[in-house]
């Protein structure tokens, strides 16, 4: 707990600065990334960060120094490179996509490996600490790097509001923005600087493929909360910069533990909470939604049919054999169905069988009277054969609200209080009725 | 002798790995094996927990179990959670890699492995472990190729016509009643074990490069499948070839060099699909 409370302070200043760049290269790549997401690209992330080995190892020979500048701008070259690669792979050839992708990441990143055992080879002691360009080493953050951090986030933030109209436009709507003068090219070289440019300062801190993690998971965990753009972004960006501080967190509290990975495990339960519990989007929501439907239409399909039964004259009194006749139902689908419309007081146990409450019977009325009156308007507008509209409404009585019903009845010319029970035998023959 | 030696395994991981590499390129999916091969990485430090040693068997269990459990993982987030598929793909490998690190540097001490040796692996340590055999000492890791390429040639040409359809027409294939998922699941596992029996000797990331670029280069020059995998063969003997007298020129990584050697037989091959138009 003193630990926690230490951290949460930033009391202890060996922490601060990575605690600091940290936050900020999540909060920007999840940002960063989200654009790439929306194109359909996340994998990008990936081959470009791959890339960057080869670049941050020839800056290094080339200066010979381990200068941070040198080595980003030695990264970001090697980057834009691979991008241009895959395009020309993609446009001069019928190699598609995602293969361009994967043989541009493990060329370079092989070339990378040549480059760094050849150095290791012959630059004893000088060259150490190139490595943590492959996984990375926040521990190593200095007061330096939380300022190039800071930085990269300025120029990210300006450029993202001063071409905001531009990215949506292109994301969204590219025809649109096309139409309207907005180059694609620009805007997609835009997408690209501002991908290479957080990816090169932030693999020295979580290494290479976690940060192409920290580009593709948090907007794939805010894509459950929102589905506006805007929203995306600082969702998107909250979660980076949360999962980055509970990395470091981890990092900080256990001896010997890498940041950079643990950011990613954060990241990754935030998106697996996001996926399952999310409202609207998430699978839990959606499955009980699922369930709730099938409940109803299994009720409204029961109580439909009762009534039915009862304006045939069959009696009040039914069993599950009766209303199988017409809507079959399972012994076990009949039980639990029949048990929650005991429940609602829609149905009432009779010793031999179930009768209709007054409520019930009101219920499953106005399911038939839907099913005839969307029945009587696909065959008056949509000049829809009687054999094929009992179909079409067997699924639509469940769905039409009021408020439709009430439009329907105004554009076939009928009072609201038609009664298709009383009249739909003019209107349907009787062929299709049984 | 000891060239020799590195050269087969090179051509052994290359020639095997192209293979399945060849279906990844025909079914658009060639990212999963870049998936696959970092995923796989916490099966093997589990496997090697386990086990304690670098014994096969429990490693291949742990690659097949990891192979078809990120499989599933990504066929279920992109249709039960409607996450996009790249990014369920991008979301699942990252996650178990970095899980994978995490493993490594908290067991570093305890078992005989390291994050270097897992992702860039050693071809040069390949003649180090050889066992006698018809008096000629042969490396055990060739043997376990040898057996890998088998194992991949004969779900390859007995699988031969279900490939081919499940490649090109998916949608026909599931139409006359063809399980697809299997096809799709028994690729992944085979491709699984494939990067965990070369990760030793080219290490898990550079896997990928024997997946990927033999069958592209051999998918530039021609459309006919059989013609394709003798190309892989060619191309895979070439560049583990060049690639060996690369890195001993430069001293450097070997299994890079060849990574790199076959990169330039693409571009190859790229120039000359080019010319032909």
């Amino acid at each position: 707990m003193e630990v926690f409370y230490k951290y949460l302070t930033l009391t202890d200043p060996n922490v601060r600065y990575v605690v600091l760049s940290i936050v900020l290269l999540g909060g920007v790549s999840g940002a960063v990334g989200s654009f790439n997401f929306l194109r359909k690209k996340t994998l990008v992330g990936e081959t470009v960060a791959h890339s960057m080995l080869p670049g941050v190892l020839i800056a290094f020979l080339l200066s010979g120094v381990k200068n941070p500048y040198v080595l980003v701008l030695g990264a970001a070259i090697s980057g834009w490179l691979s991008i241009l690669l895959v395009d020309a792979i993609t446009t001069h050839s019928k190699i598609k996509g995602d293969s361009a992708l994967a043989i541009v990441l493990s060329s370079f990143f092989g070339f990378g490996i040549v480059l760094l055992t050849m150095i290791q080879g012959r630059y004893v002691g000088n060259q150490s600490g190139l490595d943590h360009y492959i996984f990375g080493n926040a521990a190593a953050m200095s007061p330096e790097d939380s300022v190039a951090f800071a930085w990269v986030s300025v120029a990210v933030l300006i450029l993202v509001v001063a071409n905001y109209f531009s990215l949506k436009a292109i994301i969204f709507n590219p025809d649109y923005a096309k139409s309207i003068g907005i180059s694609r090219k620009r805007i997609n070289g835009l997408i690209s600087f501002i991908t290479i440019l957080s990816i090169s300062v932030g693999i020295k801190a979580v290494g290479i493929v976690m940060m192409s993690a920290l580009l593709i998971i948090p907007p794939t965990a805010a894509r459950f909360w929102t589905q506006r753009f805007t929203p995306l972004l600082l969702i998107s960006g909250f979660f980076g910069a949360v999962a980055g501080w509970l990395g470091a967190y981890v990092s900080y509290s256990q001896t010997s533990m890498p940041t950079g990975p643990w950011t990613i495990v954060a990241v990754s339960v935030i998106a697996f909470i996001s996926m399952l519990f999310a409202p609207k989007r998430g699978v839990v929501y959606q499955r009980w939604n699922k369930l709730m439907l099938k409940r109803r239409i299994n009720e409204e399909n029961l109580l439909k049919t009762a009534v039915q039964n009862e304006v045939r004259g069959k009696g009040k009194l039914f069993t599950r054999t009766a209303i199988s006749e017409r809507q079959f139902f399972e012994l076990k689908l009949w039980k639990r169905t029949i048990r929650r419309l005991v429940r609602k007081g829609m149905v009432t146990k009779v010793n031999t069988g179930y009768t209709l409450s007054g409520k019930g019977r009101r219920y499953g009325a106005e399911i038939d009277r839907r099913h005839k009156i969307w029945e009587v308007y696909l065959q008056r507008r949509m000049q829809m054969s009687v054999h094929l509209v009992h179909d079409e409404a067997e699924t639509m009585e469940h769905f039409l609200t009021p408020e439709i019903e009430e439009e329907i009845l105004g554009e076939l010319g009928l009072c609201s209080r038609f009664n298709p029970i009383l009249e739909i035998h003019e209107l349907i023959p009787d062929t299709e009725v049984a | 002798m000891d060239a020799f030696w590195i050269i087969i395994t090179g051509f052994l991981v290359a020639s095997s790995t192209g293979m399945l590499g060849n279906l990844l390129l025909l079914r658009k999916m060639s990212m999963m094996g870049d998936a696959l091969s970092h995923a796989v990485l916490p099966g093997i430090v589990v496997a090697y927990l386990i086990s304690g040693s670098r014994a096969s068997v429990p490693l291949f269990a742990g690659a097949i179990i990891m192979g078809v459990l990120t499989t599933f993982l990504i066929q279920f987030f992109s249709s039960k959670g409607k996450m996009q598929s790249d990014a369920a793909m991008g979301t699942v490998f990252t996650f178990l890699f970095a899980i994978g690190v995490i493993l490594v540097t908290k067991f570093a001490g305890e078992a005989d492995i390291d994050a270097d040796c897992v992702l860039h692996g050693e071809l040069a340590f390949v003649p180090l472990q050889t066992s006698t055999f018809l008096g000629l000492g042969v490396p055990a890791p060739v043997w376990t190729l040898l057996g890998l390429l088998a194992f991949i040639q004969l779900i390859f040409w007995t699988g031969y016509k279900g490939w081919l359809i499940t490649s090109f027409n998916p949608e026909y294939a599931r139409s006359v009643g063809i399980k697809t998922m299997i096809w799709h699941y028994t690729l992944m596992a085979a491709t699984s074990v494939a990067t965990v029996v070369s990760f030793e000797s080219v290490g898990a990331i550079l896997v990928i490069a024997f997946l990927v670029v033999p069958a592209a280069t051999a998918y530039l020059i021609t459309d006919k499948l059989p013609l394709m995998t003798i190309i892989i063969l060619i191309h895979g003997l070439v560049s583990s070839t060049a690639g060996y007298f690369m890195s001993d020129l430069l001293e450097a990584s070997i299994s890079g060099s060849i990574a790199v050697m076959s990169f330039v037989l693409f571009v190859f091959a790229f120039v000359w699909s080019k010319k032909k138009g």
